[in-house]
């Protein structure tokens, strides 16, 4: 599946809004320097559902990363982006 | 009083899979039988390699003779375990156990000093582990856990009072201290979590839990040895869906928050996550939301809270199947004492610590008792109800004692919330105030503008708030726009700002 960097942003604010509907004006600006803990408050619950949820909408698999090796929005979607390509 | 006997539980199951559930003193006893009578089942799961348990008493046998090298002629000593959730973890943990060792299990991602800083306070005589920084730095020889000498060494006589594991307490409240558990108390709760439901031998278990948490260590880990169940040890809790999809476990053990994650991610993606061959979840460790339980009631799936602590070798109480009170933690285990002092719980029995190792202070009272920290209350038919912790109470200016567990029981009995924390605070102009946060349930807010979900929760809140007794009131709501921060094992940390 090709997708460009902007589909990606698309289709990751569509989870991250599923994880959390507080979470649509920050995902709407999609600022990719936005700190996944500190700005969108994601505890390691919300981190484990991040990943799942990106592993099933996007079908990749993550290799074994840890999800703390990601600070920002940016990050993930380097991480996705590089997947898919 | 004494907690009923295991009597009460004999309807809950049938009459065959009742009397099979055999009271054992020691871990080896227990082994013994199971590598016996289930010869030919499998035991684990692991990376894709099954493991029958005649194949995990033959490793477990070699690896003795590993241990035993490392300490000849030592019996009764301290033996750290420091290993992911893996295969090689239970071949350890049986191996040393059964030596008659004691098993000091160091949680997985203690860096390197804290593994040194352990095997001095514990006083380890030997560490196994893999080889890596820890075992070169942590000063006691290192057993590697990878290892198989050819010959077998036989298990040791032990008896119920022997030592067989240091358990780290959660610490949510305080720091983390090192329980010591007898061989008769890991067995005991081993046993207790047979009881009260109807499939219990010959089950289909995931491991999700850390086995470096008593919860799943006793329930997770022994209860499906004992109980002839196939283990599959989950590597990455990532992949806890794949892994179920693949082995179709029919029993899950879990935290309240894992399952409130796997119901967000079954409303998601339109279908259950957690596979049609699930019957139970054990859910416990945390307040278990009654939500939780109806919610999982739709899907067909029955989901038990329960109670226990790292010094009751985990389980305490736990709900029966059919007779599910979803406030409640459920009916007392057998073999324990206990009584109410001032509202908190005392505990004495077979499945008690022996003491906290490496601590000033005892754990138990001059006479013998436990004391749990939980506040509680039983109802007409023997159900347990916690309200609250000693240590969390808050005392106001006016003298009145808060339980925040007792009032965040009203708050999180809203459908529109998932968490909620209360707390003493000061206001702007110094005053002491009790404060409450929330965190809403995402699922029951899907769809509304935030304002409006604002909107909702608020009035919710502010109704339930109006209809508690004047001290418990709080003064100032504040919807999060995140989780709690949590520990390790994905408890909320509670906020101490006015200490």
């Amino acid at each position: 599946m090709q997708l460009s960097r902007t589909q990606i942003i698309e289709k990751l604010k569509e989870i991250l809004i599923s994880a959390d509907e507080r979470n649509g004006a920050l995902a709407a600006r999609a600022e990719e320097s936005a700190s996944l803990r500190g700005d969108f408050g994601f505890s390691s619950v919300n981190m484990l559902y991040l990943v799942i949820a990106i592993e099933e909408s996007f079908g990749i698999e993550f290799d074994d990363v840890s999800m703390s090796d990601f600070e920002t929005l940016g990050d993930v979607v380097d991480y996705i982006a590089g997947k898919l390509g | 009083m004494q907690t009923p006997g295991r009597e009460i539980f004999r309807k809950y199951t049938t009459e065959e899979t009742f009397e099979l559930i055999k009271e054992y003193d020691t871990v080896a006893q227990m082994w013994a039988h199971c590598a016996e009578n289930y010869a030919d089942r499998t035991a684990i799961i692991d990376e894709g390699t099954e493991y029958s348990f005649a194949r995990l008493d033959a490793d477990v046998s070699r690896f003795r003779s590993a241990v035993a090298a490392a300490l000849p002629g030592l019996t009764g000593a301290r033996i750290g375990i420091f290993a992911p959730n893996s295969y090689d973890f239970v071949k350890a943990f049986l191996a040393v156990t059964t030596l008659g060792h004691t098993a000091v299990v160091l949680p997985p991602q203690l860096p390197p000093p804290a593994v040194a800083g352990c095997a001095a306070k514990f006083g380890l005589k030997a560490l196994v582990c893999y080889p890596g920084p820890a075992a070169e730095s942590v000063g006691c020889p290192c057993v590697d856990i990878s290892s198989l000498p050819d010959a077998p060494t036989p298990a040791a006589e032990c008896r119920a009072e022997t030592p067989c594991v240091i358990m780290m307490t959660g610490g949510t409240t305080g720091k983390s201290k090192g329980a010591l558990l007898s061989n008769g108390a890991v067995l005991q709760g081993t046993v207790n979590g047979c009881y009260g439901y109807r499939d219990v031998f010959g089950q289909r278990y995931l491991l999700i839990l850390p086995l470096s948490h008593v919860f799943g260590l006793i329930r997770n880990l022994m209860t499906s040895l004992y109980t002839g169940s196939t283990l599959i040890v989950c590597r990455n809790n990532k992949d806890m869906f794949k892994d179920i999809a693949v082995y179709k476990p029919t029993i899950l053990v879990m935290v309240p928050a894992l399952a409130e994650m796997a119901l967000m991610l079954s409303k998601k993606f339109g279908r259950n996550m957690l596979g049609d061959s699930l019957k139970y979840i054990i859910c416990g460790a945390a307040a278990v939301s009654p939500y939780l339980v109806s919610e999982y009631h739709k899907l067909g799936v029955a989901l038990f809270p329960g109670y226990g602590l790292t010094e009751s070798a985990n389980l305490v109480s736990g709900n029966p199947e059919m007779m599910i009170r979803p406030e409640s933690v459920g009916l007392m285990y057998p073999h324990q004492e206990y009584k109410v002092v001032d509202g908190e719980l005392w505990l004495r029995g077979a499945n008690m610590l022996l003491d906290y190792v490496g601590e000033p202070e005892a754990a138990y009272t001059p006479d013998g008792w436990f004391r749990t920290g939980d506040l509680v209350r039983f109802d007409e038919d023997g159900f347990l109800y916690i309200v609250g912790r000693i240590k969390e109470i808050i005392v106001l200016s006016n003298g009145e004692n808060v339980s925040p567990a007792e009032v965040e029981a009203h708050f999180n009995a809203v459908s529109l919330i998932q968490d909620s924390q209360v707390f003493e605070d000061v206001a702007e102009n110094g005053a002491h105030i009790l404060a409450l946060e929330v965190v809403p349930r995402v699922t029951e807010i899907a769809g509304l503008a935030p304002e409006e979900a604002g909107r909702r929760i608020m009035e919710a809140l502010q109704k339930v708030n109006k209809e508690l007794p004047a001290y418990q009131q709080v003064q100032r709501i504040t919807i999060r726009q995140s989780d709690f921060e949590r520990t390790p094992s994905m408890k909320i940390v509670r906020y101490k700002k006015c200490n």
